[in-house]
């Protein structure tokens, strides 16, 4: 009962959290100097045209009328429209967050099959030579700017090797020949779906280095938690009876020990994922990536409110739904935790 | 062996109870994450209401399952690694980089010619063209045997739909047609336009922003979003064929183009978004593009001298210039105005930033442009004489404080702020360079212009190509400020232009003669910092023939004419 009471209450929480986020930003969108009329009918506007495109655009309106209109269309799932493409936002929503979603879902999977399994070795042989290699790896990881990283993985894997593509969701050619149909947006889900497998193996290939580069980050922070949480777990006493009982070392370490260090590691890379979602900003333009934080990033600089708004609208829920369920997990996970 | 056997059966007794509380645990976590899970599709399902019909994105057939076929061996295909995203495809608002989408699919009724031609206009979907002596109403002739995408024929009553169409829309640049009072269908191949005051409607007709021709039938069957989707109601060579968000962009050829087709031009046109300068470069380089942009500008030379790739530098019909605030001591006056002209180094710019990458400007429209000359005075970079001008005002040491705004993020005019400020500083000017986004920049120069900025850095380039769009948008009195945001007002250049631009259509001679009088006198009262004329460049696959670069129309491939 408790745990429904408090699952009522997170919800109630997120409610108000969204509500409070889009009040802040639809204002602060109305306060900073910005002509959105003026934008929507072009670079030369005349004053005749933004005069239209005010009444248009309802910013007659008072402003707190206009709130409610947003809200109001809000609540029928409509964002709204952009005004530099004049484009419905949701349209774009779906297939840019898809995109993003994609790489940074492939991102976090290298996090966790490469970071956990070098987190555990290096923990357990502390100071070894895997031990050093790893945190090297991991330091460099954390610590190397993205795009640097980006371009260094395009010139070696394209320039010099010639074995991984440049960019792009698809080559040129598979979207003339073999175009991808639109399901869920997940290109790698939507190929095989479909049974389009020149597509499926081109899209794969492709997801590789920005997954990888936007990954980094996760793999270096999941192996140095990994690690140190290890080292603190192979002390307990439990583990010392288990070694002394004779259980195999694999296990101990995968079963028993990796069982209560994972616990702050996934907080951990879950809260990366949500990260990586607006921080995948620099991987998208470096490998031409249609995603979130490409389309935002022209929204920011084009002063296309609203859709920054939808865009912090839709990765606040993020934040809120995957902190609710990592908190629901651990409690999941550790008996210790308890919620409420 | 007992101490081994006891802790074995006590590890049993607790395992047991302990899988028995995490068996309840994992229920409830269950429970729990099914509700999660159904909230959040039922968010999801509220956010995103099944539209009626869903008109899912452009619906491109499934591929056979089995034994995908591969590409036709004689397919010719051309790439174009674009710079940014196509805002909108609609023919009657583009007013941007998607015109280079545009331009393939939709005909204009002339077009401009690039500089150096005989003639400054050509025919396009009008095979010739005349007006009255006053240019006050003007009949075309236009092409027959033309049809649009949709199999529509192009005619009379096409040009006067897509003509209406734009000017209701109200946006782009659909304002170029503002003088059109009637336009009327002779016959099925003529059409005459009577205006409200005199006009050069050829120019105006050759706009490569608002000027495209439409098929009524599939206009009026869609709205603009199915357009933008990837589809098109034009009639040019190459039809829209599908458009993925954000990534890309496929046209292919229009079999029954009235121009026909020869061998090697090419079948499909794809355009690539590819935002970073570094990443075109080694398509280009790696010949995964055939045509792009913007490189690093250092780069140039290294890729011209490979055997494989082209660069072209040609002249744009876009400058750059330094708005200066007349309302606002000490640029309220002139001789201040031409001493701040004199100290800024056009040569170093040109020379060391721009690689030559553009050309000090004559004057407030570019040199290549019909309506200004060579002849026109340049200010130099001559420190003595701006010295001897500020004291003459009254300024000897210098001594007072600038503000510059130029837009955030380009490289170039934060350029040219920072070279000028090390001169000013020279005379005891402080210049503040400051970079704004353009929204709050504007904001700035429209709101009051005693606190706006004193120097506001801009961009211009016309809408169709006439040294009215300069002169009149940036120097002509206006009540309400709009683009004047050096607040400038003279009675008698605003007759001058108003007079020139009514001539525009009727003697060009005449009209080009006082533009260039016009603009000599905004040189002469220093109105603004002319600093210099952008050049295009362009980078090519060499195996690519046919290019020519035309600055009426930005960044505009015309594939048609080009071939492998």
């Amino acid at each position: 009962m408790r745990r429904w009471i408090y699952l009522a209450r997170r919800l109630g929480l997120a409610a108000l959290v969204l509500l409070s986020v889009s009040v802040i930003t639809f204002f602060i969108s109305r306060v900073v100097p910005s002509n959105p009329a003026a934008k929507w009918v072009g670079p030369h506007p005349t004053k005749e045209q933004i005069a239209a495109a005010s009444i248009k655009l309802g910013l007659d309106k008072p402003l707190y009328a206009q709130y409610f209109m947003y809200m109001g269309d809000l609540s029928r799932g409509d964002f709204g429209v952009s005004v530099r493409s004049h484009q419905p936002i949701i349209k774009d929503l779906k297939t840019y967050l898809p995109a993003t979603l994609e790489l940074v879902v492939v991102g976090t999977i290298m996090a966790v099959v490469i970071g956990i399994p070098l987190g555990v070795f290096s923990g357990a042989k502390k100071n070894s030579l895997l031990d050093h290699l790893s945190r090297l790896l991991a330091i460099a990881g954390v610590s190397m700017p993205t795009f640097w990283m980006g371009l260094l993985l395009q010139l070696f894997f394209f320039g010099k090797l010639g074995i991984l593509p440049l960019g792009s969701r698809v080559d040129n050619a598979i979207s003339i020949y073999h175009p991808v149909q639109q399901i869920t947006g997940f290109y790698l889900i939507d190929t095989l779906v479909t049974g389009n497998l020149p597509a499926f193996r081109n899209s794969l290939v492709h997801i590789i280095l920005p997954a990888f580069t936007l990954g980094t980050y996760a793999i270096g922070l999941t192996i140095r938690m990994t690690r140190s949480t290890m080292i603190e777990v192979l002390e307990e006493g439990y583990i010392t009876a288990a070694r002394a009982a004779g259980i195999p070392e694999r296990t101990v370490l995968f079963r028993l020990a990796l069982k209560n260090a994972i616990i702050p590691t996934l907080t951990v890379v879950a809260l990366s994922f949500v990260y990586s979602v607006t921080g995948a900003i620099l991987v998208e333009v470096i490998f031409s990536w249609p995603g979130l934080g490409r389309y935002v990033t022209e929204a920011i600089l084009g002063v296309d409110f609203p859709v920054i708004m939808a865009v912090t609208l839709v990765v606040t829920v993020l934040y809120v739904f995957v902190n609710l369920f990592m908190d629901l997990l651990q409690a999941f996970l550790d008996p210790r935790v308890s919620l409420g | 062996m007992h101490l081994g056997a006891s802790p074995a059966a006590g590890q049993q007794g607790i395992n047991t109870s302990v899988a028995k509380g995490r068996k309840m645990r994992y229920q409830e976590f269950l429970k729990i994450l099914g509700v999660v899970v159904v909230l959040g599709l039922l968010v999801s399902a509220c956010a995103t209401p099944a539209p009626p019909s869903p008109p899912e994105e452009a619906p491109t057939p499934t591929p056979p399952e089995e034994a995908p076929t591969p590409p036709p061996p004689e397919e010719n295909v051309v790439i174009y690694a674009m710079v940014t995203s196509f805002p909108d495809i609609d023919p009657s608002i583009s007013f941007s980089d998607d015109s280079v989408v545009v331009s393939n699919a939709y005909e204009t009724l002339v077009w401009y010619n690039p500089p150096g031609s005989e003639e400054v206009l050509s025919p396009g979907l009008a095979t010739s063209w005349e007006s009255n002596e006053d240019a006050t109403e003007w009949t075309f002739y236009l092409r027959e045997g033309v049809k649009f995408h949709d199999g529509t024929d192009f005619n009379a009553e096409a040009v006067k739909y897509s003509i209406d169409r734009t000017m209701e829309m109200e946006m782009g640049a659909s304002y170029i047609w503002w003088t059109v009072e009637e336009v009327e269908v002779v016959d099925e191949y003529t059409v005459r336009f009577t205006l409200s005051y005199a006009a050069p409607l050829d120019l105006i007709a050759s706009s490569g922003y608002g000027a495209w021709m439409m098929s009524p039938t599939c206009t009026e069957a869609h709205d603009s979003d199915w357009l933008n989707e990837g589809h098109d109601c034009g009639s040019g060579p190459y039809m829209i064929e599908s458009r993925e968000r954000g990534q890309r962009l496929i046209m292919t050829r229009f079999d029954d183009y009235w121009g026909g087709w020869q061998e090697g031009q090419f079948h499909k046109v794809v355009f690539d978004i590819v935002e970073e300068p570094t990443v075109r470069q080694q398509m280009i380089e790696a010949g995964e593009a055939d045509v792009t942009y913007l490189l690093a500008r250092e780069n140039y030379e290294g890729l011209d001298a490979r055997e494989d790739v082209t660069v072209y530098i040609n002249p744009s019909f876009q400058n750059l210039l330094g708005l200066l605030n007349h309302k606002k001591a000490p640029l309220d006056d002139k001789l201040v105005r031409q001493a701040i002209s004199y100290a800024f180094p056009y040569d170093d710019l040109i020379t060391d930033v721009m690689m030559g990458v553009a050309v000090q400007a004559h004057g407030p429209v570019p040199t290549e442009m019909w309506g200004s000359s060579e002849d026109l005075f340049q200010y130099s970079y001559d420190l003595d004489k701006a010295r001897e001008l500020l004291g003459q005002a009254g300024y000897p040491d210098g001594g007072f404080d600038l503000l510059m705004t130029h837009a955030t993020g380009d490289l170039d005019e934060a350029q040219v702020g920072e070279l000028w400020k090390a001169e000013l500083a020279k005379l005891g000017i402080n210049l503040e360079v400051r970079a704004m986004s353009w929204e709050p920049q504007w904001d700035l120069a429209i709101s009051d212009p005693m606190q706006a900025q004193d120097i506001f850095v801009m961009y211009w380039w016309p809408d169709y190509v006439s040294p009215y769009s300069f002169l009149f948008n940036m120097f002509h009195c206006e009540d309400e400020i709009l683009f004047n945001d050096g607040y400038t007002c003279d009675e008698e250049f605003d007759e001058l232009i108003d007079r020139a631009d009514g001539l525009s259509g009727s003697d060009r001679a005449e009209a080009e003669r006082l533009f260039i009088e016009a603009e000599q006198m905004l040189i002469d009262n220093a109105d603004a910092v002319f600093f210099y004329d952008v050049m295009n460049e362009h980078v090519l696959r060499s195996d690519i023939k046919g290019y020519a670069d035309n600055p009426a129309y930005p960044h505009v491939v015309f594939f048609h004419k080009l071939s492998r």
